[in-house]
């Protein structure tokens, strides 16, 4: 019974995926259509890999006690950036400042939140706020179409293989899944491996001690934002590829599901736990969703109001059970 | 000197007011046409309701980013029932379910213990999608309108449109919330309760203070000043579609904090957001009439809210080193 | 070693350190030699933890010279400190309590101690040299406070430290686990270390240190040899007046029941019945850890718990939160003051009426007259040294701010009174007052259960004890008659051995 309880706590984005697979079993899906045919499971990483590219900068500034809402915004700036700047220089030119952007504004979210120490949730959300509207200034609340085909082939190529979904043929692993692969090795090795992650956790653990310590708390956190913006801005370029145009309208709900994804794996807000594995855990819980519902062929208004309602019982039941943790009873 | 730096300090956003509009009735003499003026005095209506609901929320020491969802909620539904309820009836049920949608935020961050202002702003985040998406598929989509309706709502256009006076309506229904509320927060112990909440929960409820009341309460008040925004919102505009609520919950964040009312709770007032919503509804008036596009508008409404937190901070700061 | 080696470890010179309104060092001189056991004794509020605040550097002094090992040190950050030899342990101990004990020691330093298996090995070796078996891989939430001073003198052994200050290391020690700091305190200075003791607890200075300082007021009082000081002295130094007694006399008028509770079971607390007599003061005895806390929080209804029923003069109440006890006529002041007790933002005045809002109240509406009456009433009353009653309770000291939080609950009488350790963090002076007031209440019928860390100070104020370990009750003692070590025995839970 303990077991299982801890089970429950501990390991929650498991607990929902498995829920998530037991519904759409129920709900009359041939799970082996659904999941395991491998074009099925390839489109959820591959849906998936943004929003844990983004995540992986999120989850290293909720380690390090902050957070960071301003990714939505940075998501659509860099993504429309991406895409205009191509008219005015070469086109690994245009990226590269695409992703500069959001190291800058990850620089700023640094001063604002770790040097002159304000609230980060609130500010960060401000920060994401003005983004947004910047991004539509920049595209005129139109998409923005790209035309360079070499830019599409970014997100949407395959390596060893042709991208072809025909029975008993290897489609290849598309490229999006491949750089989420290597960010993911990159941060689990800078987050286990290195001073700089070992100091996260110290400073989310408990910021006066790290300090006393001669952790250089500030220059640390404030690398977690820079970081994090850099993400966020990676996430944008990626997205606009993928999709082939960029546009303002995708950084509203992205901001609050990835760092809500993060939680859910198990990195506290509380700062000083978690880790990469468990933030990968909750945001691919996010890409199943998503898929789970257009597979069950959920109209979209059902599926918002799903999304919302998952989002609300995981948190209320993080909440729930530390509260249980504190209680005597 | 030090005096004059605290006063700027404390009343910065008064400062920044009256410089804005010194600086636009300069440029633009247009500012101070009285049909420009009786134009803020309209727009005066949806945000302040909203806004004056939040600043309980932020005294209390909580966040609420559910009032858009409550809105487009409230709208559609008390437009569409009109017809079947009668006036009367569809906006005692709008308001109504407009408490029940901020009381049902209170009850899932006090079932589920959320503590921190962290939680509470994901839980009711969450929240917001929901009512939203019920929005959505309660109306179809569609966006309803008053010319739709059997009979002309005369009720409804008197907020949206009608004047006491030289007053007018949605003026005074905003006067009467403001002093309502003003009463309650300062004079009442329920009020007290609701900042003693925000100072320090912990030592709140130690001391035999209601505090999961107080919690009750805060998001109950957004909730129903959430709903007589929306009411006034679309009376105003006589249709309500179901995404009318959007950008509503940071407007109103922003005009709470740019008054003054600190997010780290306990401290604050509803005289203060007035100011804040004031300052909010001039920087737009100021921009619209500058010629600038509703997008930077945008991105500047963003910009003084990361600047008013940091100030609060500042403030914050300072006052700890004496 | 080029520099000649001094006697002194180190040297403090006319050091004067001022905050916005209050002088906190004034012109302060201290010499500390090699190989010494140095106490510093005082009040709360003597300038003690500014004094070793300036030393590790969080903060930085406005004059005066400050000379390290042969070395003159102006500024300086806590890392640089704990680099030269100078290591700090605080009382809040300074250590992350999510993170290994092996990362703790060598926390910021991860890359000297290449990676992971360095970090252990090393903190292995400096565990073992003092004598601790902990695993270096635990957590150190999972530690007792005890364990952890050992992590915290590991830390400073790994930095080659000449000087350790230690800074009321025994606030929250068992008799057992202070025999065990000694005895490390011993061989610390066996090895040629320094270590600045800062205590309150007289024992503990004439115990083992070698040479006394006395500060009060921001000054150094006197620095002797510990042998030329008697207890008399030290206390009035301390003081500056003469205590006749630390405590007043007990209350001698102990009447029938006034309280009574059954059955009350937690995950932590077994069983626990008592009964709280009218005009008593009740004592509960235990470890920090032991349930103490737990069982007034229960009974308080701060915690969620079922089971247990109260009965308050023969009537069955129930309590379920701290409203229901208020109404019910309990009182609590609780464990941390600044966490639980005060609204630090509010007004002195707001601060006290906090528990008696509805006593001002007419159809739910504030009079504010009323209020202000509350307000000057208990401050003047309770003799809380204040401006006026609307300046912010964070301005206050803490002795003041314990006082406004006992004219809470004084305004709206309360029978029974719980107090968790009401005398923490404040100076002897205030301590007195306070400690008449709970004989005060007592003796006008009404009854107090107190927590206190301090024995003396519960033995002293009690009628009655009861003893707590591991959430049983042990015993129950009336320490007027029954020697103290016996009723510590209980405390640790050996009552019921034969030995």
């Amino acid at each position: 019974m303990n077991r299982v309880y801890r089970l429950f706590t501990q390991q929650k984005a498991l607990v929902a995926i498995a829920v998530i697979v037991v519904v759409m079993i129920l709900a009359g899906g041939d799970p082996s259509r659904i999941f395991f045919s491998s074009y099925n499971l390839l489109d959820m990483l591959n849906s998936s890999t943004i929003l844990v590219i983004l995540g992986l900068g999120v989850t290293l500034t909720i380690i390090a006690g902050g957070c960071d809402l301003s990714i939505g915004g940075i998501l659509v700036v860099s993504g429309i950036l991406s895409i205009k700047l191509q008219d005015f220089m070469p086109m690994p030119l245009a990226l590269l400042v695409a992703v500069l952007f959001g190291t800058l504004v990850g620089f700023v979210n640094g001063f604002l939140v770790v040097q002159q120490k304000t609230e980060p949730f609130i500010i960060t959300l401000g920060v994401g706020l003005l983004l947004t509207g910047v991004a539509q200034q920049l595209s005129d609340a139109h998409p923005v179409p790209a035309s360079n085909p070499d830019f599409m082939n970014i997100a949407n190529g395959y390596q060893l293989g042709d991208g072809q979904f025909t029975p008993g043929h290897f489609p290849g692993i598309p490229n999006l899944v491949i750089i989420m692969v290597v960010c993911f090795i990159f941060f689990a090795w800078l987050i286990r491996y290195t001073a700089f992650g070992r100091n996260l956790y110290a400073i989310g653990g408990d910021y006066d001690v790290a300090r006393y310590s001669g952790i250089d708390v500030i220059k640390n956190k404030w690398m977690t934002l820079v970081i994090s913006g850099t993400m966020a801005a990676l996430g944008g370029v990626l997205l606009s590829s993928k999709l082939n145009t960029g546009s303002a309208i995708y950084g509203d709900f992205t901001a609050l599901v990835v760092n809500c994804g993060v939680v859910v794996g198990g990195t506290s807000f509380a700062g000083g736990v978690g880790g990469i594995w468990q933030s990968v855990l909750g945001l691919l819980l996010f890409g199943l969703l998503d898929n789970a519902m257009n597979v069950l062929n959920i109209p979209s208004w059902y599926q918002m109001m799903l999304k919302g309602t998952v989002i609300v019982a995981i948190l209320w039941l993080d909440s729930y059970t530390q509260k249980r943790k504190r209680e005597l009873v | 000197m030090n005096k004059i730096g605290s006063f700027l300090k404390d009343y910065l956003v008064f400062v920044m007011i009256l410089g804005l509009a010194l600086v636009t009735a300069i440029i633009q003499p247009k500012f101070i046409s009285p049909a420009n003026l009786v134009n803020i005095m309209r727009q005066f209506g949806p945000l302040i309701l909203v806004s004056l609901g939040m600043t309980f929320v932020i005294v209390g020491g909580f966040i609420d980013l559910s009032v858009a969802g409550t809105i487009n909620l409230v709208a559609v539904v008390t437009i569409s029932l009109i017809d079947p309820l009668g006036q009367v009836g569809a906006l005692a049920t709008g308001l109504v379910l407009g408490s029940i949608c901020g009381a049902l935020n209170a009850v899932l961050i006090l079932t589920g213990g959320a503590t921190t202002q962290a939680e509470a702003l994901f839980i009711t985040f969450g929240m917001s999608t929901v009512y939203s998406s019920v929005a959505l598929i309660y109306s179809g989509g569609s966006t309803f309108h008053f010319w739709d309706l059997k009979a002309p709502p005369d009720i409804f256009e008197a907020i949206g449109a009608g004047s006491l006076g030289p007053l007018s309506i949605s003026f005074v229904i905003f006067l009467f919330a403001l002093a309502v509320l003003w009463v309650f927060h300062t004079k009442t112990a329920a009020g007290r309760a609701i900042s003693l909440t925000g100072g320090n929960k912990t030592a709140a409820r130690l001391s035999g203070v209601p505090t999961n009341r107080s919690i009750v309460l805060i998001y109950t008040i957004a909730g129903f000043m959430a709903a007589m925004g929306a009411i006034v919102l679309f009376s105003r505009i006589t249709t309500a579609a179901p995404v009318i609520g959007a950008g509503f919950e940071t407007n109103a964040i922003l005009a709470v904090v740019v008054g003054g009312t600190t997010l780290k709770g306990g401290k604050g007032s509803v005289l203060r957001t007035v100011m804040g919503v004031l300052l909010v509804i001039l920087l737009n008036n100021c921009l619209n009439l500058l010629g600038v596009s509703s997008y930077m508008q945008w991105a500047a409404r963003g910009a003084i809210l990361v600047f008013a937190i940091w100030l609060d901070n500042r403030k914050e700061v300072q006052g700890n080193q004496l | 070693m080029d520099t000649p080696t001094t006697d002194y470890i180190l040297s403090i010179r006319d050091v004067t350190k001022s905050f916005p309104g209050v002088r906190a060092l004034n012109g302060v001189s201290i010499d500390v030699q090699r190989g010494t056991v140095h106490g510093v004794v005082g009040e709360n509020g003597a300038g003690k933890s500014t004094l070793m605040k300036i030393l590790s550097g969080v903060y930085k002094k406005d004059t005066g010279t400050i000379i390290f090992d042969g070395q003159t040190i102006e500024t300086t950050t806590p890392h640089e400190s704990m680099h030269r030899g100078l290591a700090i342990i605080y009382q809040e101990l300074n250590l992350v309590s999510a993170m290994s004990v092996g990362e703790n020691i060598f926390l910021g330093r991860f890359k000297e101690m290449k990676g992971m298996r360095g970090t252990h090995a090393k903190a292995r070796e400096l565990l073992d040299s003092i004598g601790c078996k902990v695993s270096t891989t635990k957590l150190v939430s999972e530690l007792s406070v005890s364990t952890k001073q050992m992590v915290e003198i590991s830390k400073a052994l790994s930095f080659q430290s000449k000087l350790i200050i230690m800074d009321e290391p025994s606030t929250s020690l068992t008799n057992e686990e202070m025999t065990l700091l000694v005895k490390i305190i011993h061989q610390l200075k066996a090895r040629g270390i320094s270590i600045i003791y800062i205590s309150h607890k007289l024992e503990e200075i004439f115990d083992f240190c070698d040479i006394v300082t006395v500060m009060r007021d921001g000054n150094v009082i006197d620095t002797k040899p510990k042998s030329e000081f008697t207890r008399d002295e030290l206390i009035t130094k301390m003081v500056g007046r003469t205590i006749e007694n630390e405590y007043p006399q007990r209350s001698r008028n102990v009447g029938e029941t006034l309280m009574e509770v059954k059955g009350l079971n937690t995950r932590k607390l077994h069983d626990v019945n008592f009964r709280l007599r009218k005009g008593e003061i009740l004592g509960l005895v235990g470890l920090v850890g032991a349930g103490r806390t737990e069982i007034v929080r229960a009974i308080f209804g701060a915690d969620r718990v079922r089971g247990h029923t109260t009965t308050i003069n023969g009537k069955p109440v129930t309590i379920h939160n701290p409203k229901q006890a208020k109404d019910a006529g309990l009182g609590l002041i609780p464990e941390d003051r600044k966490l639980q007790g005060l609204v630090l933002p509010f007004s002195v005045e707001q601060n006290i009426s906090m528990a008696s809002l509805e006593r001002f109240t007419r159809f739910g509406f504030i009079r504010k007259s009323l209020e202000r009456g509350i307000g000057a009433r208990q401050v003047q009353s309770l003799r809380v040294k204040t401006p006026n009653t609307r300046v912010a309770i964070k301005n206050l000291s803490g002795g003041n701010q314990q006082k406004c939080i006992v004219g809470r609950w004084l305004e709206i009488g309360p029978s029974i009174f719980i107090m968790d350790e009401p005398t923490k963090g404040i100076d002897v002076g205030a301590k007195y007052e306070i400690y008449v007031l709970m004989k005060e209440i007592a003796e006008k019928g009404g009854a107090v259960i107190l927590i206190s860390s301090e024995l003396p100070e519960v033995l002293n104020m009690s009628n009655r004890v009861l003893t707590i370990y591991d959430g049983h009750i042990t015993g129950e003692f009336e320490p007027e008659h029954v020697p103290a070590d016996i009723i510590m025995r209980a405390a640790l839970g050996l009552a019921g051995d034969a030995s």
